[in-house]
């Protein structure tokens, strides 16, 4: 067998999303945009097989493929994340009665060339692919946040996110030419076990001289900040995800976020947490942990203190994602193995319920036209069976029983006190108190109005999708060894403690 | 053979709900059918139990079914029943079953309202019968989400503002308890409460496993679990000076959530803090035991001063609320077995009569549709056996000898004065000032509502129906009967009761 296109079998995912998306852009032009229904369809489909392929890879041994891409479990759990939230955004393409329905094929181009750099973002131990994929999805999100090309709004959000992006691309990229220089590779693994080409081992410098490995490490950090919108990186977020397209919106909050959380995980994990790592460069990373932790308690509180204000439900989930980075960031700032595992169950859990609950602003955007908390009263009695489903997603995006955001924040609980951090744990229940303000605004305007006059849409297909993302929000929380366990298992990055 | 009746208790209930939700909105008939069997049934089968299948001389726990249910975190799918906790499930699917026929006046979106009552009530059991804490603490949270839109959809006009309070206190507790449930946790390797009782007697429940050790800030780690358990509970009673979101919820609630919340939401409280709290930190408890008895203290002649203040009924009968739990806490605190007795006595029996009293109200507002007690006047002239079944529920919540108030009221003190802490006697002697408020501001609610001459306003009023009778009658009737017989409830306690006090270290 040729070695050669072994290997290619090992990005057989990444090649089909590649031709997927050509294809897609394809057959927009030759269907002239006529059948934007049917380029969705071709997409989902076209998405299966990428994560059937995913799948097919969970049992292979991770190896590293033309010395860049690492495949292991823990670039297959984002992977399929990222396609699985991609099946969901493309659905709420299709179901989506305020979209234009032209250019729907750059639409789903610019997705899946987003799901694409997350592939490459979150599969790979090298910093400069790391930062290339980055960038591509970056670049795509530019493009998607500013789709509705008329629409003034849509334009700002696009260009503040530019403007940020680019600040924070460049402290990132600086930063890894900092780490470059001092350790003369830029392999993740070889600069935590000291292998790389210089002399100067990343511990020899953090014996040496803390200072420069300090300001490395931190300039990275901003650019994944940046990236899952933590404080005092968030400025954008608010603006862009009010003003994109509400689907682009559920991507950048849900697919985009998890992608930084990944690579985010992966850079610590490999720089710290390895077997091969010198006792004083893991030492090193408890402190950078409780950097992390710092800025984890600054960004739920802030993110939850300025949702409380929010009139636009869009506005508000947008703070309310802040917040939730925040608590995810406990998990990462124990810098333990349960703890990053807590991290990640707790983004799968993040995914059931923020796509439920963007599902639904969704559907309500298609009802009422507007994006305001005020405008759902009274709507819970007309559309039960959604409004019933967003109270199981409100329930979980505040962290109650039984719920899968309960028992994800369970988990986070217990490993971050479990780290020593029970003051951040402390702050963060304080916090699911503050957001159960203003998440229940949303549950009081459904139902503790009088029954609205407007009619609710029939969409059979989307309500069934909601209510499904609803009870699996329950379902997995009674039910919940097997998501844990793929959580747990995919973690094959750092050492087994 | 192990038994499911605890499960079937519990989730008779949900099997009523998950019924309700299938049938049409508008068959509102069968909904109310379905309602009374899901609430009737389980009512049956804890009389059975209470009766038939409990061993009150046995001690530990009976009846106890124990399956795993999230391995990865060991939380098990584990039941039982004590002494201390069996009447307060009886009373529980007591007053749900009332409750259903005294909700029969709503005509707002029945289908919701039967569907989330019957969820309400598996939280409640739930929490009774559970022995594992994160079980516990789920159900205990479950309760949250049907009580906010119990009260918020079919409550008064402020309904919104005390929904969303109840839910933010409740939870603000809840997530204390949350985190000590999770460093007992990582301490002690075990959800199960009753092993976490016996590592606490044994003093292995220090914190030493815990990253920070057994001291935190300088005070030790069984001091902070303390706190944040008894918090969260203390909300719940509500203790002073955590208890400004009850007259809030009960005046906006509907009459039946009313009753359900005064007769078993504050039991929640209370239970929780001798099942869940006091047994896993016992020395910490011991150290703070008198400042408990003084909050308790406060909160019987607090509640009952403010309540003296009340022009509205219903916020009146919610302050005596308070300082009836607040005997509960003093009964605890005491540390002595007629205390303990008392205590867990005068739960079940705050429960009867201050759930009569919320129904007495009920009955007046749907008439005149106003509260105010200055408003009415001769009322007993056109409604002579409201009058008298008004009498017997104020007497039983004054605590007349021969009504099941004094029985208990009387042990808690006597519990309290026989303390080994003599300070106890001093806040005896104060708590007294709060049963002449008691009588003064039911008395004096009295006089206004039915005595002087008859508001003209009011001459047309029918007398009570028989329906709102039929909701009535077994409360008082348990009124007088444990008034009477106070050992029906007693004997079932005593072997539990026995075992807290020794557990708590007291003298037994």
């Amino acid at each position: 067998m040729n070695p050669y296109l072994d290997q290619l079998g090992s990005i057989a995912p990444e090649i089909t999303l590649t031709v997927l998306a050509l294809a897609v852009l394809a057959l927009d032009l030759v269907w002239k945009g006529r059948r934007s229904s049917l380029v969705g369809a071709a997409t989902i489909g076209g998405l299966i097989v990428a994560g059937a392929q995913l799948l097919a890879q969970w049992d292979t041994p991770a190896h590293t493929v033309f010395g860049m891409v690492v495949v292991d479990r823990f670039a297959n759990f984002f992977k399929l994340f990222t396609v699985g939230s991609l099946v969901a955004v493309c659905v709420f393409v299709l179901c989506d009665r305020r979209e234009r329905k032209t250019g729907v094929g750059e639409y789903y181009f610019l997705l899946l060339g987003a799901a694409l750099g997350i592939f490459f973002m979150v599969g790979t131990n090298n910093l400069l692919l790391l930062m290339l994929g980055l960038e591509l999805l970056s670049l795509a999100s530019y493009a998607l946040a500013g789709f509705h090309k008329g629409n003034k709004q849509s334009a700002e959000a696009s260009m503040k996110y530019v403007i940020f992006g680019g600040l924070s691309a460049g402290l990132m990229l600086y930063g890894i030419s900092l780490l470059y220089g001092l350790t003369g590779t830029l392999d993740l693994s070889a600069m935590g076990a000291g292998t790389g080409a210089l002399s100067s081992t990343l511990g020899g410098q953090v014996a040496a001289s803390p200072i420069p490995v300090a300001i490395a490490v931190v300039l990275i950090l901003a650019g994944f900040a940046y990236k899952i919108s933590v404080v005092p990186f968030h400025f954008w977020t608010p603006d862009v995800y009010e003003g994109a397209p509400t689907p682009v919106t559920t991507f950048l909050a849900v697919a985009s976020k998890a992608a930084g959380f990944g690579a985010l995980l992966r850079f610590l994990g490999a720089l710290f947490m390895q077997s091969g790592v010198a006792a004083d460069v893991a030492a090193y990373g408890d402190r950078i942990g409780l950097l992390v932790a710092i800025m984890a308690a600054l960004t739920m509180t802030l993110g939850n203190f300025a949702a409380l204000r929010q009139a636009s439900l869009k506005r508000m989930l947008a703070y309310s994602s802040i917040a939730h980075a925040g608590y995810t960031l406990i998990g990462v700032a124990t810098m333990t193995e349960a703890g990053f595992t807590a991290a990640m169950y707790y983004l799968a859990a993040y995914y059931l319920m923020n796509l439920g609950a963007f599902g639904f602003l969704l559907y309500f955007e298609g009802v009422t036209g507007s994006d305001t908390v005020d405008s759902l009263k009274g709507l819970g009695w007309k559309a039960p069976a959604v409004s019933i489903a967003m109270i199981a997603f409100l329930a979980s995006l505040t962290g109650l029983p039984p719920t899968v955001g309960f028992y994800g924040k369970y988990l986070l609980f217990v490993e971050g006190i479990d780290a020593g951090l029970g003051w951040l744990v402390v702050v963060a229940a304080l916090n699911s108190v503050v957001s159960l303000f203003y998440y229940f605004r949303v549950a009081r305007a459904l139902f503790l109005a009088d029954p609205s006059t407007r009619r609710a849409l029939p969409q059979p297909l989307f309500v069934g999708f909601l209510v499904v993302l609803g009870i699996a929000n329950v379902a997995l929380f009674l039910y919940s060894s097997p998501l844990r366990e793929w959580a747990t298992r995919s973690l094959d990055i750092v050492a087994r403690t | 053979m192990e038994s499911h009746i605890l499960s079937w208790i519990t989730f008779l209930p949900l099997i009523g709900m998950a019924v309700i939700l299938c049938l049409p909105k508008n068959a509102t008939g069968a909904i109310k059918g379905v309602a009374l069997l899901a609430t009737g049934i389980p009512l049956v089968l804890a009389t059975q139990v209470y009766f038939g299948m409990f061993d009150k001389s046995a001690a530990g726990y009976q009846l106890v079914e124990r399956v795993d249910w999230i391995a990865g975190i060991r939380a098990q799918y584990f039941v039982g029943i004590d002494g201390l906790s069996l009447p307060l499930v009886w009373l529980t699917t007591l007053l749900l079953f009332i409750a259903v026929p005294a909700s029969f006046g709503i005509e707002k979106s029945q289908k919701a309202y039967y569907a989330l009552l019957l969820l309400l009530e598996v939280g409640v059991l739930g929490v009774f019968v559970a022995l594992d804490y994160f079980l516990f603490y789920v159900y205990w949270e479950i309760m949250l989400l049907p009580m906010y839109f119990l009260i918020g959809i079919w409550g008064g006009p402020r309904r919104e503002y005390a929904a969303i309070k109840f839910f933010l206190y409740t939870l603000a507790g809840s997530v204390l308890m949350l985190i000590a449930v999770v460093a007992l946790r990582i301490d002690s390797g075990t959800f199960s409460i009753p092993d976490l009782a016996s590592l606490a007697g044994a003093g292995r429940l220090n914190g030493a496993n815990l990253p920070f050790g057994g001291m935190l800030v300088g005070l030790p780690f069984t001091t902070w679990v303390f706190w944040f358990l008894f918090v969260g509970f203390a909300i719940k009673v509500p203790v002073f000076p955590f208890h400004t979101w009850l007259p809030d919820a009960h005046v906006q609630a509907p009459t039946p959530i009313s009753v359900i919340l005064a007769g078993i939401l504050l039991k929640l409280g209370g239970y929780g803090m001798i099942r869940a709290c006091f047994p896993l930190v016992p020395d910490a408890f011991q150290t703070f035991a008198f400042a408990l008895g003084v909050l308790g203290v406060i909160s019987i002649v607090y509640g009952a001063y403010v309540a003296l203040g009340q022009t509205d009924f219903k916020r009146m009968i919610a302050y005596s609320s308070v300082s009836h739990m607040g005997y509960v806490l003093l009964g605890f605190s005491a540390l002595t077995v007629w205390g303990m007795n008392g205590a867990a006595l005068q739960m079940f029996n705050h429960g009867t009569s201050s759930a009569a009293c919320f129904l007495i109200v009920g009955v007046i507002y749907d008439r005149a549709h106003h509260r105010d007690l200055n408003g009415f006047g001769g009322i007993s002239q056109v409604m002579p056996r409201y009058w008298a079944l008004t009498t017997i529920a104020f007497f039983a919540s004054i605590g007349l000898p021969g009504m099941a108030g004094f029985v208990s009221e009387f042990m808690t003190l006597y519990g309290a004065y026989d303390s080994a802490d003599p300070r106890f006697r001093i806040l005896v002697v104060v708590s007294v000032i709060g049963i002449v408020l008691t009588a003064a501001y039911l008395l004096w609610a009295m006089q206004r509502v039915f005595l002087g001459p008859l508001n003209e306003k009011y001459k047309g009023f029918s007398d009570i129906s028989f329906r709102e009778t039929f909701s009535q009658a077994p409360l008082l009737f348990l009124c007088i009967l444990l008034g009477v017989f106070p050992f029906l409830l007693l004997d079932w306690m005593d072997v539990s009761v026995q075992n807290l006090v020794t557990m708590l270290g007291g003298a037994g």
